[in-house]
């Protein structure tokens, strides 16, 4: 084969493999479902990390 | 020929029979063929040419329906011509003497000729029956170039031929003195039932072909609605058969639908009832798929628009289901509302009601709207829905679960979409107020930096060029979780102007890459964890929800230095700690040599060089493998040139031997077998503190690149060092008594002579620093963020929002760890 496979992601909603590819339109969703579940929790503050404590505002 | 409403062919034999009675009969199927439409459906693509196969199968379905007939046979000649067979009574074939007609006619005549005409009127005859149109086998007939009715009763064969509805070769006989036309004999038989042969008249359909799969998916239909009845097809044209023999009701139709598809749970739902001569007969069951396949019937026939029967499933459903959800709390843990939307999602389902006289909203009968039948099958459902909730938990849990993931998607959904209708998203109108926007309007030579922090921010809008250069600060929002945990999140707000200032909109169908405003966006962040987290989770919005930025390249990353190291009059920017240990390694060898001992020639430059650099790579080794083997082990190999072996029993002891004459006391090192792997291994115990610590030095270590890694250096400085070494940097001198001292004092003699600035973050840097250390594209060093990358980046952000809490908590720990490490 001429062109190299795709590259598989999981899909971040659902876990389902998906082709890095042209054709999978949500990439790296499987779905416009679940690409709209991830919309969803951004729009919803749902996604967070760890963060350290913020300065005290009384020290300064 | 000409004319195609007329019959072409009046009997021959006995033309007076076409008299005034004849015209009358003739004139119902004259209309038929006047306007076939009405009656059978479109002829002109494909529906009314099958529906003419389903017209005289049902009629065999009817006879199956009253208990009399349980096999049927559908051929499809290799004219185009079709054969419905079944072992049912027989049509009868007396004499209807009540008959109008002259002479008077056989009941199957009158049923094959006379529209309306039939058993079906008469409810004594069959209580429910199916009929796409209810107008009879007599339709087909008028819109049949020919057919031939053979009809097996009482032992004997009955025949008679119509050519486009009208009877050929009519036998007039005298029966009591009167006129009568019965059947032909043809012959004796010791089987029943009514044999239909006839082929659909190409003067109304145009092109006469069936396609097997409709016939088909319909005979299985039947097969299954009428438990079990059996239905062979077979297609002379190709040679294919196949028997169908569904038996298990609506219940087996379910699983037929989810053969191919992944059920959810085991128990497929079923219920069945009767109320005011209604009966229901329903089944479900939940796939993992998002499409709902729901099937209903009234008397056999599909209703594709639903009707009251649907109705009254799903007020049902949603009623007896909410209820169950409420009282589980199952949605409330999940913080959503369920409706009956939901409960759609992968549901399989097969609906049927068998009603005395539907009532549809068209001749097609695709909805069925007989009020009646609603508040029947939401009895027939409710009590059994609630009931199997109760006793089949497992499957009701999973259900449930299936319908709030539903309704979670639905609610995600609608807050996606309000996000990315608010106001400046799509228009572009209106940039945010934070952004700092640059003059240059062409994209390709514009940049922006989103920046983490205000002040970093601050800085740099004075420090930037803002002739290209934009920058947006972004400010993440911390949370106090528990009593000292924090989390970081992006509000929605800053998402909103981070897409208003890129300017490409968001969503499915709103993002367009064409109106992106830069094609260079700098993350910059601070280079410790907490900006190491931000842009995580930025890069992970960027690979989620617009993959082609990264595709195309235009996500980049800053690399603001981490150090800021005077020596002398020279000042340097220090990007990260391998870079500062080169540095510093640099500078400490600068002007450095070594006598090895007592008159032996001096080593310098390259060859000192060579010497340091192999020696403090077998030491940063030993730093990171001091939790898996003891470290005071691992620097005997380094420092007395121990080689180990492992390839049997005498050559692990001869190691252990080795190795423990070249370590202190404190130390217990012994040879073991593993049983596991079948090979010999060494145990490397220490006590700390009191406590016991184990390590293993086995085949792989061996094997591995930081084992050569020591071995190198430690054969480079094995037997080096002798008495009277000495180490001279510059006008300094010092003795040393090993090459690790050596090492130890050049590098101690580095750090005395300059100053190391650590930048904690980027607030820290002067407009100025910032422009000429990360921002200047003439020095700067940009990291060109790859799809790799940000796979990476969406891992570790999977891992930092994980359920699992242990490996959250180890991907902290190890990132604070490498944040200490920095330190040093």
């Amino acid at each position: 084969m001429a062109e190299p496979a795709p590259r598989i992601v999981k899909c971040p909603a659902c876990g389902k493999d998906v082709s890095w590819k042209p054709e999978s339109k949500w990439r790296p969703f499987c779905s416009e479902r679940c690409r709209n579940i991830d919309l969803g929790a951004w729009a919803t503050e749902s996604y967070r990390v760890p963060a350290s404590a913020p300065p005290d505002p009384t020290a300064e | 020929m000409t004319d195609p409403n007329l019959p072409q062919e009046p009997p021959k034999n006995d033309p007076d029979a076409y008299d005034a009675s004849s015209i009358q009969q003739l004139e119902g199927l004259e209309a038929v063929r006047k306007r076939p439409g009405m009656y059978i459906g479109d002829t002109s693509d494909g529906t009314g040419l099958h529906h003419m196969v389903f017209e005289v199968l049902d009629n065999s379905i009817d006879e199956a329906l009253a208990g009399y007939c349980d096999e049927i046979l559908v051929v499809i000649h290799p004219d185009n011509s079709i054969s419905i067979s079944d072992n049912g009574r027989g049509i009868p074939t007396g004499i209807k003497f009540d008959d109008k007609h002259e002479p008077k006619r056989s009941a199957a005549e009158i049923v094959m000729t006379v529209l309306h005409a039939g058993g079906k009127f008469n409810s004594n005859s069959y209580k429910v029956s199916g009929g796409l149109h209810g107008v009879g086998v007599s339709c087909v007939n008028g819109l049949s170039k020919w057919l031939r009715l053979t009809v097996r009763r009482d032992g004997k064969k009955h025949f008679m031929e119509f050519q486009r509805g009208v009877p050929a070769d009519r036998l007039v006989e005298t029966q009591n003195g009167v006129e009568v036309s019965p059947l032909k004999l043809i012959g004796d038989t010791d089987k029943r039932g009514t044999e239909v042969h006839f082929l659909a008249d190409e003067e109304i359909f145009g092109h006469v072909e069936y396609h097997y799969d409709i016939l088909a998916k319909r005979i299985r239909e039947l097969s299954f609605l009428n438990n079990g009845v059996r239905i062979k097809l077979l297609d002379q044209r190709s040679g294919k058969e196949e028997d169908f023999a569904f038996s298990g009701g609506v219940k087996g139709f379910v699983e037929y639908i989810n053969r191919s598809k992944t059920v959810l749970h085991g128990n497929v739902f079923y219920s069945t009832g009767a109320k005011d001569g209604i009966t229901v007969e329903v089944a479900m069951q939940w796939n993992d798929s998002y499409a709902e396949q729901v099937l209903c019937f009234t008397n056999n026939i599909p209703q594709k628009d639903g009707g009251t029967h649907l109705t009254g499933l799903r007020a049902a459903m949603t009623r007896v289901i909410n209820k169950y959800i409420e009282e589980t709390e199952a949605a409330k843990k999940a913080k959503v509302e369920t409706t009956g939307d939901d409960m759609r999602e992968g549901l399989a389902c097969v609906l049927s009601v068998k009603v005395p006289e539907p009532k549809f909203s068209s001749q097609t009968k695709e909805k069925l709207v007989s009020s009646e039948v609603r508040p029947v099958v939401e009895e027939v459902v409710a009590a059994k829905l609630a009931e199997f909730l109760l006793e089949k938990p497992a499957d009701a849990k999973i259900i449930t679960g299936k319908i709030i993931d539903a309704a979670r998607a639905r609610e995600a959904a609608r807050k996606a979409r309000e996000m990315t209708r608010r106001k400046g998203v799509l228009d572009g109108i209106g940039l945010p107020g934070k952004l700092a926007d640059c003059q240059e309007k062409d994209p390709a030579l514009c940049e922006m930096y989103i920046v983490e922090g205000d002040s970093a921010g601050g800085s740099a809008k004075q420090g930037r060029d803002r002739k290209f250069q934009a920058i947006l600060p972004l400010r993440g929002k911390v949370l106090n979780v528990e009593k000292a945990r924090f989390d970081k999140l992006l509000s929605s707000e800053q998402i909103v102007t981070l897409v208003t200032a890129l300017g490409t909109g968001i969503g499915a169908n709103d993002f367009d890459i064409a109106k992106l405003r830069y094609h260079r966006i700098i993350i910059m962040t601070d280079a410790d964890v907490d900006g190491a987290h931000i842009r995580t989770l930025l890069l992970t919005f960027f690979y989620r929800q617009m993959p082609e930025l990264v595709e195309r390249g235009h996500i980049y990353i800053a690399q603001p230095p981490l150090y800021k190291i005077k020596h002398g009059k020279s000042e340097r920017y220090i990007k990260d700690d391998h870079e500062l240990n080169q540095h510093l390694l640099k500078l400490a060898l600068d002007g450095a040599e070594l006598s090895p001992r007592e008159g032996a020639v001096v080593i310098a430059g390259d060859t000192l060089d060579e010497l340091a650099r192999a020696y403090l790579l077998a030491e940063a080794v030993i730093t990171r493998l001091a939790d898996y083997i003891d470290s005071q082990a691992l620097h005997a190999l380094l420092a007395h040139d121990v080689e180990l072996s492992l390839a049997d029993e005498a050559a692990a002891r001869a190691s252990v031997e080795r190795l423990s004459r070249a370590i202190a006391n404190g130390v217990h090192v012994e040879a073991r077998f593993d049983d596991k792997t079948e090979r010999w291994m060494l145990r490397v115990e220490k006590t700390v503190h009191g406590n016991l610590k184990v390590g293993h030095v086995d085949e792989e270590f061996l094997l591995s690149g930081d084992y050569k890694q020591i071995r190198h250096a430690a054969q480079l400085i094995s037997g080096l060092i002798g008495e009277g070494a000495v180490v001279r940097r510059g006008e300094k001198s010092q003795g040393i008594a090993s090459f690790a001292e050596a090492m130890q004092w050049l590098l101690a003699e580095v750090e005395r002579s300059l100053t190391k600035q650590r930048y904690k973050g980027l607030g820290e840097m002067n407009p100025e620093q910032l422009w000429e250390t990360t921002m200047d594209p003439a020095i700067r060093r940009l990291l060109k963020v790859q799809i790799d990358d940000a796979i990476a980046a969406d891992e570790i952000f999977t891992t930092l929002m994980g359920d699992n809490v242990e490996p959250r908590r180890n991907f902290i720990e190890t990132n604070a760890l490498n944040a200490r490490n920095i330190d040093v």
